[in-house]
Protein backbone atom coordinates (compact mmCIF):
# COMPACT_ATOMS: atom_id res chain seq x y z
CA UNK A 1 0.00 0.00 0.00
CA UNK A 2 2.73 2.25 1.15
CA UNK A 3 4.88 1.16 -1.88
CA UNK A 4 2.06 1.84 -4.85
CA UNK A 5 1.78 5.33 -3.22
CA UNK A 6 5.46 5.86 -3.32
CA UNK A 7 5.42 4.49 -6.43
CA UNK A 8 2.98 6.78 -7.81
CA UNK A 9 3.99 10.18 -6.62
CA UNK A 10 7.26 9.43 -8.34
CA UNK A 11 4.98 9.17 -11.43
CA UNK A 12 3.68 12.01 -11.46
CA UNK A 13 6.13 13.65 -10.50
CA UNK A 14 7.64 12.61 -14.08
CA UNK A 15 5.41 14.19 -15.63
CA UNK A 16 6.13 17.28 -16.33
CA UNK A 17 4.96 19.77 -18.80
CA UNK A 18 6.98 22.28 -20.09
CA UNK A 19 5.99 25.82 -21.18
CA UNK A 20 6.47 26.93 -25.18
CA UNK A 21 9.29 29.80 -25.49
CA UNK A 22 10.07 31.71 -28.59
CA UNK A 23 8.50 34.94 -30.50
CA UNK A 24 5.45 36.34 -31.11
CA UNK A 25 4.36 38.53 -34.03
CA UNK A 26 1.22 40.05 -34.91
CA UNK A 27 -0.99 42.75 -36.30
CA UNK A 28 -3.34 45.42 -34.75
CA UNK A 29 -6.77 45.24 -36.39
CA UNK A 30 -8.36 47.69 -34.01
CA UNK A 31 -6.91 50.97 -36.46
CA UNK A 32 -7.74 49.27 -39.84
CA UNK A 33 -11.56 48.86 -38.46
CA UNK A 34 -12.01 52.20 -36.92
CA UNK A 35 -10.76 53.40 -40.05
CA UNK A 36 -13.37 52.17 -42.18
CA UNK A 37 -15.82 54.02 -39.61
CA UNK A 38 -13.56 57.41 -39.39
CA UNK A 39 -11.33 58.21 -42.68
CA UNK A 40 -9.52 60.94 -40.68
CA UNK A 41 -7.02 58.27 -39.18
CA UNK A 42 -5.27 55.87 -41.10
CA UNK A 43 -2.73 53.37 -39.09
CA UNK A 44 -1.16 50.09 -38.96
CA UNK A 45 0.89 48.49 -36.05
CA UNK A 46 2.59 45.89 -36.14
CA UNK A 47 3.06 43.89 -32.42
CA UNK A 48 6.06 41.17 -30.82
CA UNK A 49 7.18 40.28 -28.13
CA UNK A 50 9.57 37.30 -26.81
CA UNK A 51 9.40 35.74 -23.73
CA UNK A 52 12.53 35.47 -21.53
CA UNK A 53 11.41 34.11 -18.35
CA UNK A 54 8.66 32.25 -16.98
CA UNK A 55 6.24 35.53 -16.89
CA UNK A 56 8.76 38.20 -18.20
CA UNK A 57 8.29 39.06 -21.82
CA UNK A 58 10.23 41.40 -23.83
CA UNK A 59 7.60 43.51 -26.35
CA UNK A 60 7.22 46.03 -29.07
CA UNK A 61 5.31 47.91 -31.27
CA UNK A 62 6.28 49.27 -34.62
CA UNK A 63 3.98 51.71 -36.43
CA UNK A 64 2.87 54.34 -38.63
CA UNK A 65 -0.40 56.60 -38.68
CA UNK A 66 -1.83 59.47 -40.07
CA UNK A 67 -4.65 62.26 -38.68
CA UNK A 68 -6.80 64.96 -39.69
CA UNK A 69 -7.78 66.55 -36.58
CA UNK A 70 -10.43 69.31 -36.45
CA UNK A 71 -10.85 71.57 -33.35
CA UNK A 72 -13.13 74.49 -33.62
CA UNK A 73 -10.71 76.95 -34.60
CA UNK A 74 -8.10 75.13 -36.74
CA UNK A 75 -7.80 71.74 -38.64
CA UNK A 76 -4.39 69.72 -38.84
CA UNK A 77 -3.06 66.59 -40.32
CA UNK A 78 -0.56 64.69 -39.05
CA UNK A 79 1.64 62.12 -40.57
CA UNK A 80 4.37 59.59 -38.74
CA UNK A 81 6.18 56.17 -37.53
CA UNK A 82 6.46 54.84 -33.67
CA UNK A 83 8.70 52.38 -32.10
CA UNK A 84 7.60 50.96 -28.41
CA UNK A 85 9.89 49.04 -27.03
CA UNK A 86 9.85 47.49 -23.29
CA UNK A 87 8.54 44.36 -21.08
CA UNK A 88 5.24 42.55 -20.54
CA UNK A 89 4.89 40.61 -17.33
CA UNK A 90 2.17 38.00 -17.05
CA UNK A 91 0.06 38.29 -14.01
CA UNK A 92 -2.47 35.59 -14.57
CA UNK A 93 -1.27 32.32 -13.42
CA UNK A 94 -2.26 29.68 -15.68
CA UNK A 95 -3.30 25.94 -15.36
CA UNK A 96 -0.99 23.83 -16.51
CA UNK A 97 -1.00 23.71 -20.38
CA UNK A 98 -2.44 27.44 -21.00
CA UNK A 99 -0.56 29.88 -21.81
CA UNK A 100 -3.23 33.26 -21.25
CA UNK A 101 -1.98 36.05 -20.24
CA UNK A 102 -2.79 38.99 -17.99
CA UNK A 103 -0.47 41.74 -18.82
CA UNK A 104 1.10 44.63 -16.99
CA UNK A 105 3.46 46.31 -19.05
CA UNK A 106 5.75 49.42 -19.51
CA UNK A 107 6.78 51.22 -22.96
CA UNK A 108 9.74 53.09 -24.17
CA UNK A 109 8.02 54.90 -26.99
CA UNK A 110 9.70 57.01 -29.72
CA UNK A 111 7.69 58.68 -32.68
CA UNK A 112 9.04 61.34 -35.55
CA UNK A 113 6.36 63.20 -37.66
CA UNK A 114 5.40 66.33 -39.55
CA UNK A 115 2.23 68.17 -38.38
CA UNK A 116 0.62 70.25 -41.22
CA UNK A 117 -1.84 73.53 -40.54
CA UNK A 118 -4.21 73.16 -43.18
CA UNK A 119 -6.16 76.02 -41.65
CA UNK A 120 -6.89 78.09 -39.16
CA UNK A 121 -9.74 80.98 -37.87
CA UNK A 122 -8.49 83.55 -35.27
CA UNK A 123 -9.70 83.92 -32.50
CA UNK A 124 -11.57 86.95 -31.54
CA UNK A 125 -14.70 89.52 -30.73
CA UNK A 126 -17.56 87.91 -33.58
CA UNK A 127 -18.68 91.80 -34.25
CA UNK A 128 -15.92 92.14 -36.80
CA UNK A 129 -14.77 89.74 -39.78
CA UNK A 130 -12.75 86.65 -39.10
CA UNK A 131 -9.32 86.10 -40.16
CA UNK A 132 -9.19 82.49 -42.12
CA UNK A 133 -5.91 81.44 -43.05
CA UNK A 134 -6.52 78.52 -45.56
CA UNK A 135 -2.79 78.25 -47.00
CA UNK A 136 -1.28 75.29 -45.55
CA UNK A 137 1.92 75.10 -43.13
CA UNK A 138 3.98 71.90 -42.98
CA UNK A 139 6.35 71.36 -39.87
CA UNK A 140 8.12 68.68 -40.45
CA UNK A 141 11.04 66.83 -38.69
CA UNK A 142 9.44 67.28 -35.48
CA UNK A 143 9.48 63.95 -32.64
CA UNK A 144 8.35 63.05 -29.19
CA UNK A 145 9.47 60.42 -26.58
CA UNK A 146 7.17 58.85 -23.94
CA UNK A 147 6.06 56.25 -21.31
CA UNK A 148 3.52 54.16 -21.76
CA UNK A 149 1.72 51.90 -19.06
CA UNK A 150 0.04 48.84 -20.44
CA UNK A 151 -2.84 46.84 -19.21
CA UNK A 152 -4.42 43.92 -21.31
CA UNK A 153 -4.94 40.77 -22.22
CA UNK A 154 -4.31 38.11 -24.37
CA UNK A 155 -5.63 34.25 -24.97
CA UNK A 156 -4.77 31.21 -27.13
CA UNK A 157 -7.90 30.98 -29.34
CA UNK A 158 -6.57 28.39 -32.09
CA UNK A 159 -3.03 26.50 -31.53
CA UNK A 160 -0.11 28.93 -31.59
CA UNK A 161 -3.08 32.11 -32.67
CA UNK A 162 -3.24 34.52 -29.46
CA UNK A 163 -5.86 37.06 -29.21
CA UNK A 164 -5.52 40.61 -27.18
CA UNK A 165 -6.32 43.68 -26.54
CA UNK A 166 -4.70 46.23 -24.70
CA UNK A 167 -5.17 49.70 -23.18
CA UNK A 168 -2.11 52.26 -22.69
CA UNK A 169 -1.88 55.48 -20.40
CA UNK A 170 0.53 57.44 -21.88
CA UNK A 171 3.16 60.13 -20.43
CA UNK A 172 5.37 62.48 -22.62
CA UNK A 173 8.80 62.73 -21.44
CA UNK A 174 9.96 65.84 -24.40
CA UNK A 175 9.09 66.69 -27.40
CA UNK A 176 10.18 68.83 -30.51
CA UNK A 177 7.30 71.02 -30.78
CA UNK A 178 6.64 73.21 -33.93
CA UNK A 179 6.81 77.36 -33.85
CA UNK A 180 3.76 78.95 -32.69
CA UNK A 181 1.93 76.00 -33.11
CA UNK A 182 1.85 72.56 -30.43
CA UNK A 183 1.75 68.75 -31.59
CA UNK A 184 -1.75 68.11 -29.73
CA UNK A 185 -1.42 65.13 -32.00
CA UNK A 186 1.67 62.07 -32.58
CA UNK A 187 1.42 58.98 -33.94
CA UNK A 188 1.72 56.31 -31.40
CA UNK A 189 0.34 58.78 -28.96
CA UNK A 190 -2.75 59.92 -30.06
CA UNK A 191 -4.18 62.58 -29.07
CA UNK A 192 -2.15 64.63 -26.77
CA UNK A 193 -4.05 66.38 -23.39
CA UNK A 194 -3.49 69.65 -21.68
CA UNK A 195 -1.44 67.86 -19.20
CA UNK A 196 0.47 65.73 -21.59
CA UNK A 197 -1.33 62.45 -21.46
CA UNK A 198 -2.73 60.44 -23.37
CA UNK A 199 -4.69 57.35 -24.09
CA UNK A 200 -4.03 53.87 -26.80
CA UNK A 201 -5.89 51.08 -27.59
CA UNK A 202 -4.69 48.28 -29.50
CA UNK A 203 -6.67 44.87 -29.85
CA UNK A 204 -4.03 42.26 -32.00
CA UNK A 205 -4.16 38.74 -33.63
CA UNK A 206 -0.57 37.27 -33.14
CA UNK A 207 1.04 34.55 -34.19
CA UNK A 208 3.46 32.24 -31.98
CA UNK A 209 6.62 30.96 -33.17
CA UNK A 210 7.74 28.31 -30.53
CA UNK A 211 11.79 27.84 -30.54
CA UNK A 212 12.01 25.67 -27.32
CA UNK A 213 10.12 24.43 -24.74
CA UNK A 214 11.65 24.94 -21.11
CA UNK A 215 10.68 23.53 -17.61
CA UNK A 216 8.58 26.23 -15.50
CA UNK B 1 -10.65 33.95 -7.43
CA UNK B 2 -9.43 37.14 -5.38
CA UNK B 3 -7.23 37.99 -7.74
CA UNK B 4 -9.91 37.82 -11.09
CA UNK B 5 -11.44 40.24 -9.21
CA UNK B 6 -8.25 43.02 -8.34
CA UNK B 7 -7.20 42.29 -12.08
CA UNK B 8 -10.88 43.29 -12.69
CA UNK B 9 -11.33 45.85 -10.97
CA UNK B 10 -7.84 47.51 -12.46
CA UNK B 11 -8.99 47.11 -16.26
CA UNK B 12 -12.12 48.63 -15.59
CA UNK B 13 -10.60 51.26 -13.72
CA UNK B 14 -7.92 51.87 -16.65
CA UNK B 15 -11.25 51.68 -19.04
CA UNK B 16 -12.93 54.64 -16.87
CA UNK B 17 -9.75 56.49 -16.88
CA UNK B 18 -10.25 56.00 -20.75
CA UNK B 19 -13.67 56.93 -21.11
CA UNK B 20 -13.92 59.95 -18.63
CA UNK B 21 -11.10 61.80 -20.26
CA UNK B 22 -12.89 64.89 -21.74
CA UNK B 23 -12.20 67.15 -24.59
CA UNK B 24 -10.72 70.27 -23.88
CA UNK B 25 -12.94 71.95 -25.76
CA UNK B 26 -13.71 75.13 -23.55
CA UNK B 27 -11.59 78.16 -24.29
CA UNK B 28 -10.20 79.46 -20.91
CA UNK B 29 -6.91 81.29 -22.16
CA UNK B 30 -7.45 85.04 -23.30
CA UNK B 31 -8.10 85.12 -27.13
CA UNK B 32 -7.50 88.26 -29.32
CA UNK B 33 -7.40 91.12 -26.47
CA UNK B 34 -10.08 94.26 -27.14
CA UNK B 35 -9.16 97.65 -26.80
CA UNK B 36 -8.95 98.92 -23.51
CA UNK B 37 -10.21 102.69 -23.49
CA UNK B 38 -10.21 104.88 -20.29
CA UNK B 39 -12.05 108.48 -20.35
CA UNK B 40 -10.23 111.43 -18.73
CA UNK B 41 -11.15 114.84 -17.62
CA UNK B 42 -9.51 117.16 -20.32
CA UNK B 43 -9.21 119.89 -17.48
CA UNK B 44 -8.11 117.85 -14.83
CA UNK B 45 -5.88 114.37 -16.41
CA UNK B 46 -5.35 112.54 -14.31
CA UNK B 47 -9.21 112.02 -13.00
CA UNK B 48 -11.71 109.66 -14.55
CA UNK B 49 -14.49 111.63 -16.40
CA UNK B 50 -17.75 109.12 -17.36
CA UNK B 51 -19.21 109.56 -20.77
CA UNK B 52 -22.60 109.39 -21.29
CA UNK B 53 -25.05 107.11 -22.93
CA UNK B 54 -22.04 106.93 -25.44
CA UNK B 55 -22.54 104.77 -29.09
CA UNK B 56 -19.89 102.93 -30.29
CA UNK B 57 -19.36 101.88 -33.61
CA UNK B 58 -16.73 100.46 -36.33
CA UNK B 59 -16.52 101.97 -39.80
CA UNK B 60 -17.35 99.29 -42.71
CA UNK B 61 -19.30 97.13 -39.95
CA UNK B 62 -23.11 97.51 -39.51
CA UNK B 63 -24.73 98.27 -35.96
CA UNK B 64 -23.50 99.60 -32.63
CA UNK B 65 -20.82 97.37 -30.96
CA UNK B 66 -22.71 96.43 -27.77
CA UNK B 67 -21.31 94.98 -24.54
CA UNK B 68 -21.54 95.13 -20.45
CA UNK B 69 -18.64 98.06 -20.61
CA UNK B 70 -20.69 99.95 -23.02
CA UNK B 71 -23.41 101.63 -20.14
CA UNK B 72 -25.39 104.83 -19.79
CA UNK B 73 -22.52 106.16 -17.99
CA UNK B 74 -18.82 104.98 -18.56
CA UNK B 75 -15.78 106.01 -18.06
CA UNK B 76 -13.87 102.66 -18.71
CA UNK B 77 -14.91 100.55 -22.48
CA UNK B 78 -13.59 97.26 -23.82
CA UNK B 79 -14.31 97.40 -27.86
CA UNK B 80 -12.72 95.35 -30.81
CA UNK B 81 -10.20 95.50 -33.21
CA UNK B 82 -10.21 94.70 -36.69
CA UNK B 83 -7.65 91.32 -37.24
CA UNK B 84 -8.15 91.05 -41.07
CA UNK B 85 -6.41 95.16 -41.19
CA UNK B 86 -3.45 97.00 -39.91
CA UNK B 87 -6.11 99.72 -38.97
CA UNK B 88 -9.28 99.84 -37.16
CA UNK B 89 -11.44 103.64 -37.56
CA UNK B 90 -13.80 103.72 -34.64
CA UNK B 91 -16.95 106.17 -34.08
CA UNK B 92 -17.64 107.29 -30.51
CA UNK B 93 -21.05 109.31 -30.24
CA UNK B 94 -21.52 111.00 -27.16
CA UNK B 95 -25.36 111.14 -26.61
CA UNK B 96 -26.28 108.07 -29.35
CA UNK B 97 -28.16 105.98 -27.19
CA UNK B 98 -29.97 108.52 -26.21
CA UNK B 99 -33.78 108.96 -27.96
CA UNK B 100 -32.79 112.48 -28.77
CA UNK B 101 -30.96 112.76 -31.90
CA UNK B 102 -30.20 116.22 -31.88
CA UNK B 103 -27.30 115.81 -28.74
CA UNK B 104 -25.88 113.16 -30.80
CA UNK B 105 -21.95 114.19 -31.67
CA UNK B 106 -19.56 111.70 -33.54
CA UNK B 107 -15.68 111.53 -33.28
CA UNK B 108 -13.85 109.60 -35.15
CA UNK B 109 -10.89 107.98 -34.40
CA UNK B 110 -8.32 105.62 -36.24
CA UNK B 111 -5.89 103.05 -34.46
CA UNK B 112 -2.65 102.03 -36.69
CA UNK B 113 -0.71 98.60 -35.30
CA UNK B 114 1.21 95.29 -36.19
CA UNK B 115 -0.37 92.57 -35.98
CA UNK B 116 0.83 88.89 -35.14
CA UNK B 117 -1.01 85.76 -34.90
CA UNK B 118 -0.41 83.83 -31.71
CA UNK B 119 -1.27 80.22 -30.76
CA UNK B 120 -2.80 79.82 -27.70
CA UNK B 121 -4.43 75.87 -27.37
CA UNK B 122 -6.57 73.30 -28.92
CA UNK B 123 -9.52 74.85 -27.88
CA UNK B 124 -8.85 78.94 -28.15
CA UNK B 125 -6.81 78.19 -31.71
CA UNK B 126 -5.02 81.41 -32.73
CA UNK B 127 -4.89 85.29 -31.24
CA UNK B 128 -3.79 88.16 -32.64
CA UNK B 129 -1.75 90.40 -30.92
CA UNK B 130 -1.17 94.20 -32.09
CA UNK B 131 2.18 95.71 -31.59
CA UNK B 132 3.61 99.36 -32.00
CA UNK B 133 -0.13 100.77 -31.55
CA UNK B 134 -0.81 104.43 -32.66
CA UNK B 135 -4.01 106.62 -32.41
CA UNK B 136 -5.02 109.52 -34.67
CA UNK B 137 -7.91 111.46 -33.91
CA UNK B 138 -9.46 112.92 -37.08
CA UNK B 139 -10.62 116.66 -36.14
CA UNK B 140 -14.13 118.40 -37.12
CA UNK B 141 -15.79 121.23 -36.21
CA UNK B 142 -17.42 120.26 -32.46
CA UNK B 143 -15.05 117.47 -31.51
CA UNK B 144 -16.33 116.29 -27.84
CA UNK B 145 -13.10 114.56 -27.78
CA UNK B 146 -10.28 116.98 -26.51
CA UNK B 147 -7.06 115.03 -26.90
CA UNK B 148 -6.58 110.75 -27.56
CA UNK B 149 -3.40 109.04 -26.73
CA UNK B 150 -1.85 105.35 -26.15
CA UNK B 151 -1.37 104.65 -22.35
CA UNK B 152 2.26 103.78 -22.94
CA UNK B 153 4.55 104.30 -25.59
CA UNK B 154 5.02 102.49 -27.17
CA UNK B 155 2.23 100.82 -27.40
CA UNK B 156 0.92 96.95 -27.41
CA UNK B 157 -1.66 95.49 -27.37
CA UNK B 158 -1.07 92.15 -25.61
CA UNK B 159 -3.83 91.18 -22.98
CA UNK B 160 -6.83 93.22 -21.02
CA UNK B 161 -5.07 93.60 -17.81
CA UNK B 162 -4.87 97.47 -18.35
CA UNK B 163 -6.10 100.35 -20.33
CA UNK B 164 -4.21 101.49 -24.21
CA UNK B 165 -5.66 104.40 -24.71
CA UNK B 166 -6.57 107.34 -22.97
CA UNK B 167 -9.33 109.56 -24.02
CA UNK B 168 -9.55 113.19 -22.23
CA UNK B 169 -12.78 115.27 -22.62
Amino acid sequence: MLSTAFSQEKAKDTVKYKDRYGFRVGIDIFQPVYSLFDEDTKGLEFVGDYRITKRFFIAAELGFSEATTKEDYFEFYTNGQYIKAGADFNAYKNWIGMENMIVVGLRYAFSTFDQTLNEYTINADPFLPNQTITTPVTYDTLNAQWIELVLGLKAEILHNVFMGFSFRWNTMISSKEPENFKNLYIPGFNKVYLNNNGFGFNYTISYLIPFYRKKF
Amino acid sequence: MKKHIIYTSIISLFLLLFLSCEKDDICVEESTPLLIIRFFDSTDPDTYKKVTNLKVQIEGIDGDYINETITVLTDSIAIPIKVTEDITRFKLILNGNDDDDTNDNEDIFDLNYIREEVFVSRSCGYKTLYYDVKTNLISDSDNWIKSIETAKDPQDILNQNSDHVKIFH
